[in-house]
């Protein structure tokens, strides 16, 4: 058996950074393999999905779809219930179409799926190996495949579920203002991270050697976002005090580890082995607060909620969730990752919002609204692109996207915090997502140091399941990139358009989910402590 | 979980709940029963509350919803015992499909 394909995901990854850390400076690149991926291999640009957030995004590169189709919009999902919103987490189980992992499975190909967000609980026709992303370590035993592979992982010397895992409380304070020496420890604290989860990849590629493996490496996101100062080369100019110093040098060591690990699987994956590299969106600064629902109350869409006096109303105010007086509401943002706002519409006797013949109307005037959003100085919109969701979304999920999806000018992603003002500059700038990502390929078969047009971020499924040797299936909307490969390779390994995806996934959900049942469901995750 | 195919929706319960917390090293050293408190006995969290529901769903293939297991009167329950969550859970599994819909 050997590894016919190499996949490595990198969060957020972007050629900003990447170019920077492949340069031949004098002290050589702080990247090397990378430098030689760039030169032996094929480059683009990769754009995300609408919008570019990790959890739509990854969903669509591992299933070939976009977010109207798969339905993994945010990392939470909201439905209103009863006269209040509920807050619930997406899973596996929400992704309405098949992924690679079962794709290239029910074909005979062995995967190995490692850290990638929304797998858990893992499919139950995986032919392989599954440790999913974004789970708390309590939980992976639980949500690893198949059963025997958590006590395996557990003989690798040094293998800490701690410190490979999810962690809650982390992540949540990564979403806000960090002091220096906080910022200094986020970064570290992905340093050991990584090195597990490179860990287990490298016992299942000896081990294992299945068809296709693949890992993603999702420190370089969380990195970037609060250190991306440090990171962006356009901020390594002028004087820079001792701190940034020392910060430079810690995230360097970062990517230094990464090109590491990415050499040493490549390598073990053996000289046959095609590799592709990826990202779910890149990277940029983000410079201005713009708090949405600020705005939207001022033009009367909205009414704050009363906020109790008390440790639980504090906490609540706090969250990353909208706290409305929702009779009162007829549109607001949800989460600060939507960057997007749900228009209230009132479907049944007795519930708020506006009737459904309103809606066009509605939505016209909150866009003009939008747009109205203007810096007071240079007269520059705050919002330069406002969406309707059936031109970014379609599909059979697009009624649980937004109504409207906002660009902001700078990239960033809103604030939903009841603040004045509704637009200020932020102290310091901060990392947030750009839409165009990174897509690599190399070894056999690719041609060699080209840099080829952008492509899609669904494109890269159909990429895997092509060099696996398997059809692409017909209902794809990604396509295999040619101009990646040689005229040779492609001559002798041809392009071939399969049957369409496995439905039955999509059907499953359905059929054990009726509508009352779907919102009631809602309801459970308002348990987790950090939504109050 | 084939050998819980048979089993009563207590037994199903105490075998997950066991499955879940076996790396947890919590300092709790008596058996699980019924009477077994998930927060005061077992150290749950909320989110270790929601993993367990998404593992009964998937034990029985089938949505049970927990929700309301876990509000009462428009408010979360504070902690629950092994035996209130059996009852739901048979009382949802004997529900006609109808009645869930």
């Amino acid at each position: 058996m050997t590894t016919r394909t190499l996949f490595i995901g990198m969060d957020g990854a972007t050629f900003t950074v990447l170019n920077d850390l492949t340069a031949k400076t004098g002290e050589g690149p702080v990247m090397p393999f990378m430098a030689r991926i760039f030169e032996k291999g094929v480059r683009t640009k990769l754009r995300s999905t609408p919008n570019p957030l990790t959890p739509p995004a990854w969903v669509s590169l591992m299933t070939g779809r976009s977010p109207g189709h798969h339905g993994v919009f945010d990392f939470i999902r909201a439905e209103e219930h009863a006269g209040d919103v509920f807050f619930t987490l997406y899973d596996s189980r929400d992704c309405r179409v098949e992924t690679i992992w079962s794709i290239a499975s029910r074909q005979g190909k062995r995967v190995a799926a490692l850290n990638f967000p929304f797998t858990a609980p893992p499919p139950e026709d995986l032919n392989g190996f599954l440790v999913p992303g974004f789970v708390p370590w309590r939980h992976l035993r639980r949500n690893t495949a198949p059963n025997d592979l958590y006590d395996r992982l557990k003989t690798i010397p040094d293998f800490n579920p701690k410190e490979l895992a999810w962690d809650f409380e982390q992540e949540k304070q990564a979403l806000n203002d960090l002091t220096d020496e906080d910022r200094e420890n986020w970064v570290r604290y992905h340093l050991p991270r990584e090195k597990q989860w490179f860990r287990i990849a490298d016992y299942l590629l000896r081990e294992e050697a299945p068809d296709l493996m693949a890992v993603m490496f999702d420190g370089v996101d969380k990195l970037q976002h609060q250190a991306w100062l440090y990171v962006d080369p356009n901020q390594q100019k002028g004087e820079l005090s001792d701190y940034h110093k020392r910060m430079r040098k810690l995230c360097l060591d970062y990517f230094r580890q990464l090109d590491g690990f990415i050499e040493h699987l490549v390598t073990a994956a053996g000289p046959d082995v095609q590799v592709f590299m990826a990202s779910d969106h890149g990277f940029t600064a983000t410079t201005e607060i713009v708090r949405i629902n600020t705005y939207l109350h001022e033009k009367g869409y909205l009414k704050w909620k009363e906020v109790p006096d008390t440790e639980a109303g504090k906490r609540r105010e706090d969250s990353m969730f909208a706290f409305l007086d929702w009779e009162h509401t007829i549109a607001y943002c949800r989460t600060p990752s939507s960057n997007g706002i749900n228009i209230r519409v009132a479907r049944k006797s007795g519930e708020t919002g506006i009737k459904p013949e309103e809606y066009e109307a509605v939505r016209n005037r909150l866009a003009r609204d939008l747009e109205d959003l203007k810096d007071p100085v240079t007269g520059e919109r705050i919002i330069t692109e406002i969406h309707r969701r059936e031109d970014v979304f379609p599909g059979v999920a697009m009624e649980d996207a937004p109504d409207l999806l906002l660009v902001l000018r700078d990239f960033g992603f809103v604030s939903i915090k009841n603040k004045q003002p509704a637009v200020e500059p932020r102290p310091e700038i901060a990392g947030t997502h750009h839409p165009d990502g990174v897509f690599l390929a190399y070894g056999p078969g690719v041609r060699q140091g080209a840099s080829i047009a952008r492509r899609n971020i669904t494109d890269v499924g159909a990429t895997l399941l092509y060099s696996l040797g398997l059809p692409v299936p017909s209902d794809f909307e990604g396509k295999v990139p040619e101009a990646m490969f040689t005229d040779g390779h492609l001559a002798t390994h041809p392009i071939v358009i399969g049957d369409s995806t496995n439905r039955q996934v999509k059907d499953d959900r359905s059929d054990g989910m009726g509508d009352d049942e779907k919102e009631k469901i809602m309801a459970q995750l308002q348990l987790l402590g950090y939504m109050e | 979980m084939n050998t819980l195919t048979q089993a009563t929706p207590e037994k199903t319960v105490i075998v997950i709940v066991e499955d879940l917390i076996q790396d947890w090293g919590l300092d709790f050293d008596g058996d699980i029963d019924g009477e077994t408190l998930l927060v005061s006995n077992l150290e749950f969290a909320s989110v270790d509350i929601i993993q367990l529901c998404v593992a009964l769903e998937q034990h029985y293939k089938r949505k049970l919803g927990f929700q309301d297991l876990l509000m009462d009167k428009g408010s979360y329950v504070g902690d629950l015992s092994i035996s209130r969550i059996a009852e739901f859970v048979d009382a949802r599994l004997n529900e006609p499909e109808a009645a869930r819909a």
